[in-house]
């Protein structure tokens, strides 16, 4: 049997001597080691390798956390084109590990991304990033450049059957492009549009062809897992939530940053031990543990093992694996109208309840804000939702909705609190006190 | 004492809403070369990235954003000429351009200063930091301040993304700063850039 | 490309057993078991489901999430439910997010009856909001084109109008702007919505955002009866429904056949209808008094056209235009040879055809039909533009190259728009059809004398045998869509091409010919030709050789025809060479004509005008290119004192001796016991949606055509332009040159100009910039036109367009010709 789980990882994978300077050129990453697992996945069947993957229980780092080798696994076999895509449009708000990773350890995901597309018999690829990371996308850039040159990429990848063209595809701008169809209309050259699934991206996916899609972490993680093997790799973290895993902790706390932990550690000792917990006399309010699209937890939450399976069982998620913290010093309606008004901003307009629903929840957020509402309009903005969840074409309007609704739910008398207050500051009549 | 709740509010602020067509210009079809001139460097560019993709079409970003660099934003004269070369309706273009909020399609000043105000970066103060580069830049019409969804660096927030370089954790007295070394065209922010920082996690180092 | 097969599938809908085609979407599916579920996005006309505004949804078991009905199958054992407490509480939620920001401004609203959001609302709402926020509030109406007003308030941004603008005319100009709630529909920096199609999305907008400028307060539903029939306003005889109010059409609507249009119509189709309400139409009978033509009696006027055809007995001859019914034509021509002792008649624009080759093209076996367009192998564009010659041609050929894979390969002298979707387009110079189809042939045929005739064309001897190597290995079933203005010339070779391709030999392949006139194909098979009676059979003893089109005109010229008589086109306009038609009707000592308006030739030359009706009006029967014989319905009683036209026509016979026709349906019926292969056919059978006689029985009897091989002839060599600067001479008919589209207030903004198309080439040689005004000329005749560069120009040619309201180049004789700036008048 194996333990919990979860701590500090003594031997970092992902985040291992990540400052070493020139870390983002070839030379220095292959004077690491770089590179000597593509040349062991190269020298196994692709069968294999994948097995490798589908062992190390290896589960998507972007958000869903989909079983990576599985969803390598899908992809029809044959001779027709087929594409992988990397995701590294990372735009949930609180999230940057993939930042800090493409920025310091460019090749980590470069030598990811030929080895996942060998598994998957793909030779085509590209690194969808978001058009903020320009510096990213230029060591990046620069290293795909490198990369090419000493032959990990292009026809015949060290003299052997797998070739591999790797394309960088700088975005401009949409965090629905992070969602993987609409990531893949956005490029082809169009509005990021989420597609209807199925289809699903698996067998009709970009240009119509079969397509994998990864995240930056998920990938830069496969040349660990062929270099320690899936099995031994599989021993990290829990046993649903196996590894390693970055967690980018960010607002109130006093060492905001990426960390890299295996998974199942309390999160208490990630908001309090790495990330030094809010300032001193101020306490946890409330927690998003995967970014702002899940529902917020409470400080009691904290107890919990940080994986994918406590934190669904808590009713939330662990995402993109982004906590932010919001302290005892901030008003519930500050956090929620800033989310509702982000994912109407970045509602793709496509499907009716998201578009109209993100729009509508952020107007009577403001007309609570202004002293103009009923604790009657609460009822109506979690009935509003509640009739988001679900009905959508994609996640995003879930992604408003879950953490809204769990906001009002938790924070029902703070809210009715504030309509009070306001309605008094407006001259709107005297606050009436709230009845818990 | 009564409010006047207004049962209809002018949407002026969604550009575009309230805009006819002008009926005297001709229908918008795929620009001909013989008659749209383009810069021979912008075509080469946009040529080039046609190249990398298995559909031209995936070049359109990469297009926009070369025809943004060149003209200063997605001017129609800029889309034209994207839309010339890639043998597309400008119309397919500024669909595209309208959707992404890097590409600009009414005119803007040189120095993009993003400053992050969701979240994570609001918690630590971004809304007041916002209102200060906005003062600080003035009506300056070199300035383009926008205010951004988050651009991924919560680990230094408050913070901007400069021209493409993020600064942060930013105080409200680096406002000023960071405008007066744009205009004097300094680096911005030398000690406070994400790219010289080091990596948060303590075990990362050893 | 074979047509998908169906196969049956049952599910379970609200507790019902229905049986349904498999890949049904369940929208559809649950139709069979009369069960509505509600939609706005979804539209299979405009292609893949995009399952955008969730009205559908419904709960299938076995899946946890709700289901788009719209985009989810119907699978054999699937059990559906539309009507339970989940379901409804979507569909309530979806109409009050619609509904957040929609003005409800039904009464103020051109939509407001015949609105899916007012009667989806009304059935699957909620009845209440409970939204309180202030509405947003938009300047409106808006001008998105001369034809169509966008309010922006009631869009519910379904992707309708988009996608139709993206994915079914492809002309790419109506685009989402922004994102979110702030998406809104709009072209590219203010430039108007104005394509061939555009008109369609104001039927496809599922809400009063995008309204008809025409119609725009006019009527409402309760007020307007509609009434189905055929347009006639080009070959492609879309079926149309007209919205009739009080004697007035106020709009036409597509009435929706697979076989025919598609469910589409063109802008010229459905807003042309005012030009049946024109002040400057002629409601009476007029005749000649001295130099003016004045209102008379019918009784007056067919008397005095009655006994002048009389005197001229010998020495009439006619042409018919292509807007004439089957019955119209073949009550004339059949007055003509029988009271009239004449065979002088003519529908072909283009020349005469050998009768033998007029009936191998009408083989049924190689007759290729409208949805073959689309399931074909390869479609092979010959001299034909269809978005100008039949314009909703041009959308089916877009739809199969999209969805179904079609390889579209082109042939033509002008750059085709069709030509960013072909595999292959092949230039060559105009007059060089003949000697590039001979070309193809040889190609066809192992390729000796290809490369001299290519070079004849004016083509690319290697591109010819590209295409014929695409057209041989692209899969058997090949469909040639080719124009009649290739020329008669050219027949023999095309027919040789079908040959060698085998196209008689299988059912998805064949010839589809786009005729000059809108019922050319009807004409023809009604005897309206010098050389063949009705059913293309042998004419009964002439007494000389029958006179064609040009001959009928040089004989008048010539004096040698006492009586001209035009039923329908003014061929000063419409017809090759102008000045000797002009001349033609100056000499004839009587000209009778049928016309809607007065143009200057008419009013010169005409000795008795008829009034002629306008389409809406008409009875009788057309033939579509692909042989479906459909049936004209009077939608509205004739103005003034205007009278049917097949009438006129059997009044003056019966002047002259004939039997009385009493009905239109006596006349009908009379046609399709002329001939052969109608036999039997009856006004019932053709009903709403007509009958392609191909698929008759009597089919049997048409005549036979000659045997291949087809002998492909001498063809004569293109012109080439020369080095003192003359050009060669292309010419082409726009969708917009049409007295219709002139007399229509709303269309008249798209009326065809005159203009000089010239490579960047040409154009730089001859010192000419865009916008510039020249003089065309050739020998004695010119035109004027704007000076128009295009990249894609052939350099040596410049194109002209026919039948425009001035200028046409129809009266440029010889194909060579000048262009040189226009002089500028100074003022004295």
């Amino acid at each position: 049997m194996r333990g919990p789980g979860g701590g500090v990882v003594s031997q970092k994978l992902l985040f291992d001597r990540i400052d070493d300077p020139g870390l983002n050129t070839l030379p220095v990453y292959e004077a690491r080691g770089g590179y000597e697992s593509l040349k062991r996945a190269l020298a196994m069947p692709r069968e294999a390798v994948l097995q490798e993957l589908l062992d190390s229980g290896l589960r998507g780092r972007g958000g869903a956390g989909f079983a990576m080798g599985k969803k390598a696994s899908f992809l029809p076999k044959g001779t027709m084109d087929k594409y992988l895509v990397c995701n590294a449009d990372e735009s949930e708000p609180g999230t940057f590990k993939d930042r800090e990773l493409m920025q310091k350890s460019p090749h980590m995901l470069i030598e990811g991304m030929i080895v996942a597309a060998y598994a998957a018999d793909i030779n085509r690829s590209f690194i969808y990033i978001r058009g903020e990371y320009q510096q990213q996308a230029a060591i990046l850039e620069a290293a795909i450049e490198e990369a090419r040159a000493a032959g990990y990429l292009g026809e015949r990848i060290l003299d052997s059957e797998h070739s591999l063209d790797l394309v960088l595809h700088r975005g401009a701008g949409a965090y629905i492009c992070g969602e993987e169809t609409g990531l893949l209309d956005s490029l082809e050259g169009k509005r990021g549009n989420p597609r209807l699934k199925p289809p699903f991206p698996a067998n009709q996916g970009l240009y119509q062809g079969p397509t994998l899609i990864n995240n930056v972490e998920t990938l830069a993680t496969v040349p660990h897992i062929i270099a320690m093997g899936g099995a031994e790799y599989a021993k990290l973290g829990t046993e649903t939530s196996t590894g390693t895993k970055l967690v980018s902790v960010s607002g109130n706390v006093q060492r905001p940053g990426n960390y890299e932990i295996e998974l199942g550690m309390p999160s208490r000792e990630i908001v309090y031990g790495l990330a030094g917990g809010p300032e001193p006399g101020r306490e946890v309010k409330f927690w998003f543990p995967g970014g702002s699209s899940s529902p917020v937890l409470l400080p009691e939450d904290l107890d919990l093992p940080y994986d994918f399976d406590a934190m669904a069982k808590a009713g939330s998620m662990l995402g993109s694996g982004a906590i932010i913290v919001v302290d005892d010093s901030v008003p519930v309606i500050d956090v929620a109208l800033k989310l509702a008004k982000f994912y109407r901003h970045e509602s793709c307009g496509k499907c009716t309840p998201c578009r109209e629903g993100t729009n509508w929840t952020v107007k009577m957020l403001e007309r609570i804000d202004a002293g103009e509402a009923t604790p009657m309009d609460l009822d109506i903005i979690a009935s509003v939702q509640q009739q988001i969840m679900g009905n959508c074409l994609c996640v995003l309007g879930d992604a408003m909705a879950m953490p809204l609704g769990s906001m009002v739910a938790k924070f029902r008398g703070e809210f009715e609190a504030h309509i009070e207050l306001r309605r008094g500051q407006a001259g709107l009549g005297a606050p009436v006190e709230v009845l818990a | 004492m009564t409010q006047q709740v207004s049962r209809y509010e002018h949407g002026s602020r969604i550009p575009g809403w309230d805009d006819a067509v002008d009926l005297t210009k001709d229908a918008a079809v795929v620009p001909d070369p013989a008659t749209t001139p383009v810069p021979a460097a912008l075509r080469a560019q946009i040529e080039a990235a046609m190249a990398r993709y298995p559909d031209a079409r995936s070049a359109a970003i990469p297009a926009l954003h070369a025809a943004q660099e060149l003209h200063g934003w997605c001017s129609p004269e800029a889309i034209e000429q994207a839309a010339c070369v890639m043998r597309l309706t400008p119309a397919y273009l500024t669909a595209v351009a309208t959707f992404y909020d890097m590409l600009e399609t009414k005119p803007v000043g040189r120095h993009a200063v993003y400053v992050c105000t969701n979240i994570s970066c609001s918690l630590r103060g971004a809304d007041a930091l916002y209102d200060a580069v906005r003062e600080a830049a003035g009506d300056d019409p070199d300035f383009n301040v926008r205010a951004f969804e988050c651009l991924g660096a919560c680990d230094i927030a408050p913070m901007a993304s400069v021209n493409g370089e993020y600064v942060g954790p930013l105080e409200l007295a680096d406002a000023a700063t960071l405008v007066e070394q744009l205009r004097a065209g300094d680096e911005v922010l030398p000690e406070k850039q994400l790219s010289r920082r080091a990596c948060a996690d303590p075990g990362a180092a050893s | 490309m074979p047509r998908p097969e169906v196969r049956m599938v049952t599910f379970s809908i609200d507790g019902r057993e229905v049986e349904a085609p498999e890949g049904a979407m369940l929208v559809d599916g649950a139709k069979y078991g009369d069960v509505e579920i509600p939609v706005f996005c979804y539209e299979p006309k405009l292609g893949q489901p995009v399952g955008a505004c969730r009205m559908c949804l419904v709960e299938i078991e076995g899946i946890p999430k709700l289901q788009t009905a719209c985009s989810t199958p119907v699978k054999d054992g699937m059990v559906v439910h539309t009507q339970t407490e989940r379901v409804q509480e979507a569909q309530n939620s979806v109409v009050e997010f619609l509904l957040v920001n929609h003005p409800l401004d039904c009464p103020v609203c051109d939509k407001g009856g015949e609105c899916p959001l007012q009667d989806i609302t009304f059935g699957w709402g909620r009845g209440i909001s409970r939204m309180v926020e202030p509405k947003r509030h938009f300047k409106k109406p808006l001008e998105l084109s001369p034809l169509i007003a966008i309010d922006r308030e009631r869009c519910i941004l379904c992707y309708r109008c988009v996608r139709f603008s993206q994915e079914v005319s492809e002309d790419y100009q109506l685009i989402l702007h922004e994102r979110g709630a702030h998406s809104y529909v709009g072209t590219f920096d203010a430039h108007p919505y104005v394509a061939p199609f555009s008109g369609n999305i104001i039927e496809l907008c599922p809400v009063g955002a995008l309204t008809s400028r025409p119609y725009r307060f006019r009527a409402r539903p309760w007020d307007v009866e509609g009434s189905g029939s055929v347009c006639t306003l080009c070959p492609s005889q879309c079926n149309v429904e007209l919205t009739v109010r009080d004697e007035r059409v106020l709009r036409v609507l597509a009435r929706e056949h697979a076989g025919v249009d598609d469910g589409w119509l063109c802008d010229k189709g459905r807003f042309a209808y005012q030009s049946i309400h024109s002040e400057e139409r002629i409601v009476q009978p007029l005749m000649r008094d001295g130099d003016e033509l004045r209102p008379v009696s019918w009784e007056r006027a067919l008397d005095a056209a009655a006994a002048a055809l009389g005197r001229a007995r010998g020495s009439v001859g006619a042409i018919v235009g292509g807007q004439a019914t089957n019955e119209e034509g073949f009550l004339l021509a059949r007055m003509l040879r029988e009271q009239l002792d004449s065979a002088d008649v003519d529908s072909r624009a283009s020349g005469p055809l050998p009768l033998e080759l007029q009936r191998a093209l009408a083989t049924p076996a190689l007759q290729a039909t409208v949805p073959d367009l689309e399931f074909a192998h390869t479609v092979f564009l010959l001299g034909c533009e269809p978005v100008d010659d039949a314009p909703i041609l041009d959308l089916r050929i877009r739809k199969g190259v999209r969805r179904n894979g079609v390889q579209l390969a082109v042939a033509s002298a002008r750059p085709s728009s069709l030509d960013p979707n072909a595999a292959l387009s092949v230039r060559y110079a105009p007059g060089g059809e003949h000697a590039f189809v001979a070309a193809l042939a040889a190609a066809l045929d192992g390729g000796i004398g290809c490369e001299q005739l290519a070079r004849d064309a004016g083509a690319d001897g290697s591109e010819i045998q590209e295409l014929a190597r695409l057209l041989r290995e692209g899969g058997e079933d090949v469909v040639i869509l080719w124009g009649e203005r290739i020329g008669a010339a050219a027949v023999p070779a095309l027919l040789a091409v079908a040959d060698r391709l085998g196209l008689a030999a299988r059912d998805g392949a064949g010839l589809l010919e786009i005729p000059a006139g809108a019922n050319g194909r009807g004409l023809r098979e009604a005897g309206v030709l010098p050389n063949a009676g009705a059913g293309l059979a042998e004419p009964v003893n002439p007494s000389r050789p029958p006179r064609d089109a040009r001959g009928i005109a040089e004989a008048a010229a010539a004096g040698e025809l006492a009586a001209l008589y035009l039923l329908g086109p003014d061929p000063v306009r419409e017809l090759p060479d102008a000045g000797l038609w002009r001349r033609a009707l100056a000499r004839a000592s009587t000209v009778i004509v049928h016309a809607a308006t007065l143009t200057e030739a008419i009013r010169d030359h005409a000795t008795v005008v008829f009034p002629a009706e306008s389409y809406a009006e008409k009875e009788g029967t057309v033939v579509h290119p692909d042989g479906r014989v459909q049936r004209l319905r009077p939608a509205i009683g004739h103005p003034g004192a205007v009278r049917a036209e097949w009438q006129v026509i059997a009044e003056l016979a019966q002047r002259l001796g004939a039997d009385p026709i009493l009905t239109g349906s006596m006349a009908s019926a009379q046609l399709f016991e002329a001939v052969p292969f109608y036999a039997g056919l009856t006004l019932e059978e053709l009903g709403g949606r007509g009958v392609r006689w191909q698929e008759r029985d009597a089919a049997a009897a048409a005549p036979a055509g000659p045997a291949a091989p087809y002998e492909t002839g001498t063809p004569l060599a293109a012109l080439t332009s020369q080095a003192n600067g003359t050009l060669r001479l292309g010419t082409f008919r726009s969708i917009w040159a049409a007295r219709e589209v002139e007399m229509s207030p709303a269309l008249r903004f798209a009326a065809a100009r005159q203009q000089a198309e010239l490579s960047p080439a040409d154009a730089e040689r001859l010192g000419l910039s865009p916008g510039e005004r020249v003089e065309v000329s050739a020998g004695e005749t010119s035109v004027s036109a704007t000076v128009v560069v295009r990249g894609n120009v052939p350099e040596g040619t410049v194109f002209l367009g026919e039948a425009t309201e001035t200028d046409s180049a129809t009266a440029l004789t010889g194909g060579l010709v000048e262009v040189r700036p226009a002089r500028v008048e100074v003022p004295a």
